[in-house]
């Protein structure tokens, strides 16, 4: 016997959620544009989608964010930190590869000096998360070596039942306890078992494509520049992936009062690493996308034990040119023989 | 807070060369001051800034011995530096800082000191060199290296002349050539030809060197000629940075952030580094 949370109560515990204090964001498709977004009943959810087109990083690390407001005045100023406010968020219906990608950059913004903005939320969050039954062409977990019921970086796992009427339920963490017992009447116990995960196909041996990474000498192969020749630098693919994490500072305001925020960038831009001087050390579309490539598989585990890609796809499917890691790990893997 | 800069006056401005100027800043709040003093040591860098404009990333070109005011001298050449470049005694700036990590001079004690530096880039070096010759009982030999393309671009003239008097500094100053004016009396030429023609022994000696990448490039070239070991020469990467706390993805060369690890390296910890990627 296990506990499931039938469809027909998911209301009932949405509004047991919201009276507890909790906003729910669950996906929703609005305008031809998938997200996640608050909703006050089950019936605005697009739970069916495959997966969203925007990642639940959006509500983590936001594409815009204040960080601070500032007034001057002569010969004095003053600022005030504008932290993000104290909203305890549950977030329904996660994929796997989206509650993995938060996982994979807690320790960026954590190591030495703590972003606060980013933990505020993290620590505000409860991650519901529903185990895939179903994959599209571009879904790739199981080759950065994650899988359709990956429980990494969720606080409850719901697992579809095999005959369609709601989800098994299961509690990963403290805060996924806490946020089940408070719907502990709603729940039900019951024999019923769960549809088996989906079956996503390796596509591509990630192995061996980070040795041949880790390889100095390829760093300056051709490759990477046949690989990347259609790249329009757009920067969709790391806006949209759930673990990029890059971004710039810019002040907004007038001459007296404004305020500082942090905005995403992408290392696909021209400008991301260009020196007062002119000089720019990846001045190339190809430098740039090996970059993107390195940093994921090979930079990021050096310095924090993960590679950086949890294998949702977007970067191909929603790529304008049709590329993405999956090609080039593909290509990389093959080129081995 | 991790993006909240500390407010800064300040004190007093100087012209360098066409183009550079040096700000002398005082913290406005003493809790900020005691931060500072607690934690800087040479090599560390700031994010000096201007709200409404932005923040950009200098050296504290002042050294770890004097810590009452920070200096930083800088090109005008933006948004933030043209702002910082037109305040006046009085203003208030930001700074955030110091980060990064340090020239470990205490473990140059005892040791001859060969310092080069090209153009704009002496301020870090400057740092290094007073932080040095404030203990100057501690080291051996100091030889100083100075390159600009003119003579007008040379910074911190006061204090050419000032170690040029000195007995126990060896100055050597260039200008490219073309870069010099009638009455020039010093060397013509790039400072890595001029570091080789000089020859400084390698024998129980530092190098410190800090320049535009292009002049590292060779210059760690004529240092290996001349016998240096890769692990007695120390340099500064110098990217662009937003953060400067290892957040922000843009200063990293392989899987090295310069504002964390960085930006002070030995020439091994560059060799090691994917050269295309500098």
């Amino acid at each position: 016997m296990t506990r499931i949370l039938l469809k027909n109560k998911l209301d009932e515990c949405i509004a047991a959620w919201r009276s507890a204090g909790f906003s729910v964001l669950a996906p929703v498709k609005r305008n031809d544009l998938s997200r996640f977004e608050e909703v006050e009943r089950s019936a605005d959810m697009a739970l069916d989608l495959q997966i969203t087109e925007r990642t639940i990083k959006d509500h983590f690390f936001p594409q815009t964010e204040p960080l601070l407001r500032y007034t001057i005045k002569k010969h004095d100023l003053d600022s005030q930190e504008m932290l993000p406010p104290d909203i305890r968020r549950v977030f329904f219906g996660v994929r796997p590869c989206d509650a993995s990608g938060l996982a994979i950059d807690d320790p960026l913004f954590g190591w030495d000096y703590k972003d606060q903005y980013w933990f505020k939320r993290r620590d505000n969050a409860v991650i519901v998360t529903i185990a895939c039954t179903t994959s599209d062409d571009f879904c790739m977990c199981t080759s950065v070596k994650l899988a359709p019921d990956s429980t990494k970086g969720s606080d409850v796992m719901l697992r579809p039942l095999q005959n369609g009427t709601g989800w098994q339920v299961e509690a990963l963490s403290d805060r996924g306890t806490a946020l089940l017992d408070s719907v502990s009447s709603i729940l039900q116990e019951s024999s019923e078992t769960p549809a088996p995960p989906a079956s996503v196909p390796v596509k591509f041996d990630v192995d061996k494509a980070m040795e041949w990474l880790a390889d100095p000498a390829n760093f300056e192969s051709h490759f990477w520049k046949e690989i990347s020749l259609r790249c329009i630098g757009c920067g969709s693919c790391t806006f949209l992936c759930p673990t990029c994490h890059c971004f710039d500072i810019q002040d907004e305001g007038d001459t007296y009062t404004g305020i500082r925020r942090k905005n995403w960038d992408s290392c696909s831009f021209t400008m991301f690493t260009m020196h007062t001087s002119g000089h720019n050390p990846r001045n190339t579309q190809s430098t740039r996308w090996r970059q993107r490539i390195m940093h994921k598989f090979n930079y990021y585990r050096g310095k924090f034990g993960v590679n950086s890609c949890s294998g949702c796809g977007r970067c191909t499917r929603q790529c304008p040119v049709d590329m993405g890691i999956t090609e080039t790990l593909q290509a990389i893997s093959n080129l081995q023989g | 807070m991790i993006y909240s800069p500390f407010p800064m006056r300040v004190v007093s401005k100087r012209e360098e060369a066409p183009g550079v100027r040096t700000l002398k800043l005082e913290f406005v709040r003493q809790e900020d001051h005691e931060f500072f003093k607690a934690s800087y040591k040479t090599g560390m860098f700031g994010l000096y800034g201007i709200f409404g404009e932005g923040e950009s990333t200098f050296c504290v070109a002042s050294p770890e011995t004097r810590k009452e005011y920070i200096e930083c001298t800088f090109r005008q050449s933006g948004r933030v530096t043209t702002t910082l470049a037109n305040t006046d005694a009085g203003d208030i700036v930001t700074f955030r800082g110091p980060y990064g990590n340090r020239f470990p001079i205490e473990e140059f004690e005892g040791k001859n000191l060969l310092f080069i530096a090209g153009g704009i880039a002496l301020p870090p070096t400057r740092s290094v060199i007073w932080s040095c010759l404030d203990q100057r009982e501690k080291y051996g030999n100091v030889t100083i290296v100075y390159g600009a393309r003119t003579v007008a671009d040379l910074v911190y003239k006061h204090e050419l002349e000032e170690w040029k008097q000195r007995d126990d500094v060896n100055l050597v100053l260039t200008v490219d050539p073309g870069g010099e004016t009638p009455d020039w009396q010093d060397h013509v030429g790039f400072v890595p030809s001029i570091l080789e023609k000089v020859a400084p022994s390698p024998e129980n000696t530092i190098a410190v060197l800090c320049g535009p990448p292009i002049m590292i490039k060779f210059t760690l070239n004529a240092l290996g000629k001349l016998g240096f070991s890769e692990s007695n020469v120390y340099t500064t990467l110098e990217n662009r940075m937003k953060c400067g706390v290892g957040k922000c993805g843009r200063c990293n060369v392989g899987s090295v952030y310069i504002c964390k690890e960085g930006p002070v390296f030995t020439a091994a910890e560059v060799s090691a580094m994917p050269q295309c990627d500098l």
